[in-house]
């Protein structure tokens, strides 16, 4: 009786090791996590925890950081080394698991972290190619001897960081999922580089509009899909002559039906990725200095995206965000120049149907011969589980991305490669240095010749007065419309064989009206010589910015921080009294009656309270649907419908057409019908979804914006924010996704600046700079920036200073 | 009350150098195994010395600048509270200390009896 007892207690003691050792799915290894010496209870962190002096292997020389009020590190260092190293410890220091993470998520090695359920996310990252792209841009990088010492003294940080870490002051998401870090190389940095360009490559509409003309014919893509839509008001004025003389590329593709149907958008980054930026010339603002104004649109997600940060050198003094896992300052200002980006839009990935002689995949088709493809093997660590390899061939059009389901009709298997500029090696770490030294336009221009992806329309402003904009970027030679369709990788038509030479891509300083702008709209007009892209933002934003600093005189602050935060929806202003024209009130009841007086009175501003400003999002939704989805459901799936801006134009011209009527009904539907339809369609839906029309209606409630953690863990996120704006507004606040950073500046003779992203500088949830800044970000507030010099150092005695010594 | 404290002094000294969590199988597992008398002494005292140093631990952490992480990981765990999740702690601390020095014990009683036998 004693051995069973004994026995069964040993193996109830080992059942509960195994249990509270081990994660149980997504339930942490509850005796580590518990554990108040090592486990979640040690990752408390309070306001005053500050050290005077930490010793630090590995610098070089002494460095000074100064903490300001929202806990952002002013790093003052004597050398290059040491500042970027700096940056990297301090960095690591509040965001190590983010940094690391996120290039786990680049390079496909999620399954390494929470096993098997990420196996296929991991191999499309890979067939992407963005850990082939990484290891070959870290391959050039160090070519170049700066770049190659920020990037290590960046890496010696934050390992020296790593190396001070014990099992207690360990992230809490190591804690939660149960693993360490592991050394940092200076190839995380490409990678995070290479998926902030993935992240802002934009839309993979190719295979739609390939079905689309292949089943509605060329006429329906021309009519509805232009590359210039309506009321459009191009980033560079479309009056600007361009005095060069174009290239032109050897041979325009002709069309192509793929016969291997792929849905390429699912797993596309968000095609609301963008944002604003613009600039106003010393002659419209009250001080006579010229002022700057960036907030990048990405999906908002705790730790926030940014990291604030000064870095102070003998040759530098440069203040803005910086990436997390990234050393320097992407977008900031110095002494002399200021700057900010917004994602440029243009086409820069295009997909092509390759046909290969077996299911080997070594050779395919090209110019008539069968030529070999190189197969690249990648490994993939699953945790818990066997090692998967995965194999793809990669051809002169790229990766092979998606392998065919069925052979052609010649027997032979096909699959989709995929051409990206970014697979090309770049340096955009020269680049972002550069800018960070930049003292004018002239050497600012210079500098981002480097950053060749993602592309980004760079505004900026110098001391000297200089205000310009430049849509940057490496953007291929292509012919009219070449990268809207798939296309037949098979010769050399259609393929990527030159770009277009950088001094001819679009820009303007000091124009006219005094200012500049974008707001990822077509970068150019009709006029100018090379095809870009055509699937662009429509043109809401960019002409409500414009609009208001045409009117805008002696500007101040706080009239660039309205305009941010500027609720004004264009696209209802321009539809919804036609709209509400339509609408039968006499066979309306109850409180679809209220529901309409209340978008009559509506101002058009999507402010958070505003509920016509969500009845109206939801009724254009439905409308739209009632329109195309009947068309445009070809092969199983809804394709890609027009432009808001297109589908505008048509219901405001045409009384009649044929896809407004619902080909699933005897009936033929007119616009009328279909608008009221829509409308009430709108009702019932909103009163199942939100109750009786009320408070729930708002559009700060009924959608509002959620901040969550980037392992969506409940709790660690801000939910249920009360925002307005919404998609087409300046003010891109939407449910999960929106101003990133709010930035403006003013450059006099000692810069002024304010900005705010919503989140805070820590990545631990357990401090109380992890989301300080959510409340304020919400209300539209702006704090102050600091940009000091060293003398500020000994002046201010209110500073909080941490002395990084040099320990051997 | 010394079957009480010894266990809480040594599993603190332990875990304050080796941090790992399995420091409060061990040290009852040997307790246990040292207790000669009483299965309720080598069980309930390293399981109620055990919940006080947790219990206490997780208190002091939470209420020295833990109060954010501890409010999070309540609602993410759904404890309701700090004070519940101190709790919660402390009676993980007990249950696995309770079991290994009560399994201490008994392998004591089975090896001791074997060798009485032979």
């Amino acid at each position: 009786m004693r051995l069973f007892k004994t026995i069964l207690s040993f193996v109830l003691l080992l059942t509960l090791f195994n249990l509270l050792n081990n994660s149980q799915g997504s339930i942490p290894p509850l005796g580590k996590f518990l554990n108040p010496f090592a486990g979640f209870w040690q990752n408390g962190e309070s306001l005053d925890q500050i050290d005077q002096v930490l010793d630090v292997k590995g610098l070089r020389d002494e460095v000074q950081v100064v903490w300001d009020e929202r806990h952002v590190p002013h790093i003052f260092a004597n050398t290059t080394y040491d500042v970027y190293f700096a940056q990297g410890f301090l960095t690591a220091r509040h965001r190590l698991w983010q940094m690391e993470f996120q290039t786990h998520v680049a390079a496909g090695r999620v399954s390494e972290i929470i096993g098997e359920k990420a196996l296929e996310f991991d191999k499309m990252q890979r067939r992407r190619g963005l850990l082939m792209a990484a290891e070959t841009t870290i391959q050039h990088m160090d070519e170049d001897t700066e770049t190659h010492l920020i990037l290590q003294a960046y890496a010696n940080g934050v390992n020296t960081w790593i190396e001070s870490l014990t099992p207690a002051t360990l992230p809490l998401e190591y804690k939660l999922l149960n693993y360490e870090p592991e050394v940092w190389s200076t190839l995380k940095t490409a990678l995070l580089l290479k998926f902030m360009a993935w992240d802002l490559t934009g839309r993979n509409s190719e295979m739609d509009m390939s079905i689309i003309q292949a089943t509605l014919g060329e006429a329906f893509v021309n009519a509805y899909y232009p590359q210039h839509t309506p009321l459009t008001d191009p980033v560079i004025p479309s009056g600007k002559p361009w005095r060069f003389e174009a290239m032109t590329p050897d041979s325009i593709p002709p069309a192509f039906v793929p016969q291997f149907v792929q849905d390429l958008r699912k797993g596309e980054p968000d095609e609301d990725n963008g944002s604003n930026n613009w600039a106003v010339s010393g002659e419209k603002t009250a001080s006579g200095f010229p002022m700057l104004a960036n907030d990048p649109h990405l999906g908002l997600k705790l730790p926030s995206i940014w990291y604030e940060v000064q870095l102070t050198t003998p040759d530098m003094n440069v203040y803005g965000v910086s990436m997390p896992g990234a050393p320097a300052v992407i977008v900031g200002f110095n002494r002399d120049v200021a700057w900010g980006v917004t994602n440029a839009a243009s086409d820069v990935l295009d997909w092509f149907e390759i046909e290969f002689k077996d299911t080997s995949y070594s050779e395919y088709l090209y110019s008539g011969e069968w030529i070999k493809s190189d197969m690249r093997i990648e490994e993939i660590f699953i945790r818990d589980g066997d090692t998967v390899l995965d194999s793809f061939p990669i051809t002169r059009f790229g990766p092979l991305v998606y392998f065919g389901d069925s052979n052609l009709d010649n027997g032979h298997p096909v699959g989709l490669a995929m051409r990206w500029s970014a697979h090309d090696p770049s340096n955009e770490m020269l680049a972002v240095r550069n800018m960070n030294l930049a003292t004018d336009r002239k050497t600012f221009y210079t500098a981002i010749e480097d950053f060749e992806a993602p592309g980004q329309n760079f505004v900026m402003i110098a001391r000297d007065g200089d205000i310009a904009i430049r849509h940057n970027g490496k953007y291929p030679l292509r012919g009219q419309d070449q990268g809207k369709f798939v296309r037949a990788g098979r010769d050399t038509i259609g393929e990527w064989q030159d770009w277009i030479p950088y001094e001819q891509l679009p820009a303007i300083s000091n124009p006219w009206s005094g200012f500049v702008s974008s707001a990822n709209q077509n970068p150019v007009g009709k006029n100018y010589p090379y095809y870009l892209g055509w699937d662009y933002d429509d043109y809401e934003r960019g002409s409500r910015i414009n609009d208001r600093l045409e009117k805008l005189s002696k500007i101040k602050f706080g009239d660039m921080q309205d305009l941010h935060m500027d609720n004004f929806n264009t696209q209802a202003e321009l539809m919804l009294p036609f709209l509400l024209k339509q609408i039968d009130v006499d066979n309306l009841s109850g409180d679809m009656k209220t529901i309409v007086s209340d978008l009559s009175g509506w101002n058009y501003v999507s402010d958070p309270q505003e509920k016509a400003a969500w009845v109206y999002k939801q009724w254009w939704l439905r409308l739209e649907k009632a329109i195309w989805n009947d068309e445009l459901n070809i092969f199983g799936e809804i394709r890609k419908i027009p432009t808001r801006s297109v589908t505008a134009r048509l219901l405001l011209k045409k009384r009649n057409l044929v896809y407004y009527d619902d080909i699933d009904t005897p009936e033929q539907e007119g616009r009328a019908e279909i608008i009221n339809r829509a409308f009430k369609q709108t009702m019932v839906e909103l009163t199942e979804a939100l109750g009786p029309y009320g408070e729930a209606w708002e559009l700060g409630r009924a959608r509002g914006t959620d901040i969550n953690h980037l392992l969506s863990v409940k709790g660690l996120g801000r939910t249920g924010l009360f925002t307005g704006g919404g998609q087409g507004i300046v003010n891109a606040t939407k449910k999960t996704h929106g101003p990133s950073w709010r930035m403006l500046v003013e450059m006099g003779d000692h810069p002024r600046a304010k900005g705010i992203f919503p989140g805070g500088q820590s990545g631990n949830p357990g401090s109380p700079y992890y989301d300080n800044a959510v409340n304020d970000w919400v209300a539209g507030k702006y704090y102050d920036i600091h940009f000091l010099d060293a003398t500020d150092i000994d002046a201010n005695s209110k500073l909080s200073l941490t002395r990084l010594r040099n320990y051997q | 009350m010394i079957n009480i404290l010894v266990p809480l002094i040594i599993v603190f000294l332990l875990q304050l150098i080796f941090y790992s969590w399995w420091w409060i199988i061990l040290v009852p597992l040997v307790l246990g195994f040292l207790e000669k008398d009483s299965a309720l002494k080598a069980s309930a005292g390293t399981g109620l010395g055990v919940f006080l140093l947790w219990f206490g631990m997780a208190i002091y952490q939470w209420k020295s600048g833990g109060e954010i992480i501890v409010t999070r990981i309540a609602e993410v765990m759904g404890a309701g509270s700090g004070f519940v999740l101190a709790l919660a702690t402390g009676l993980v601390g007990f249950l696995v200390a309770l079991i290994a020095g009560y399994a201490g014990f008994s392998l004591r009683k089975v090896l001791i009896k074997e060798y009485q036998i032979s």
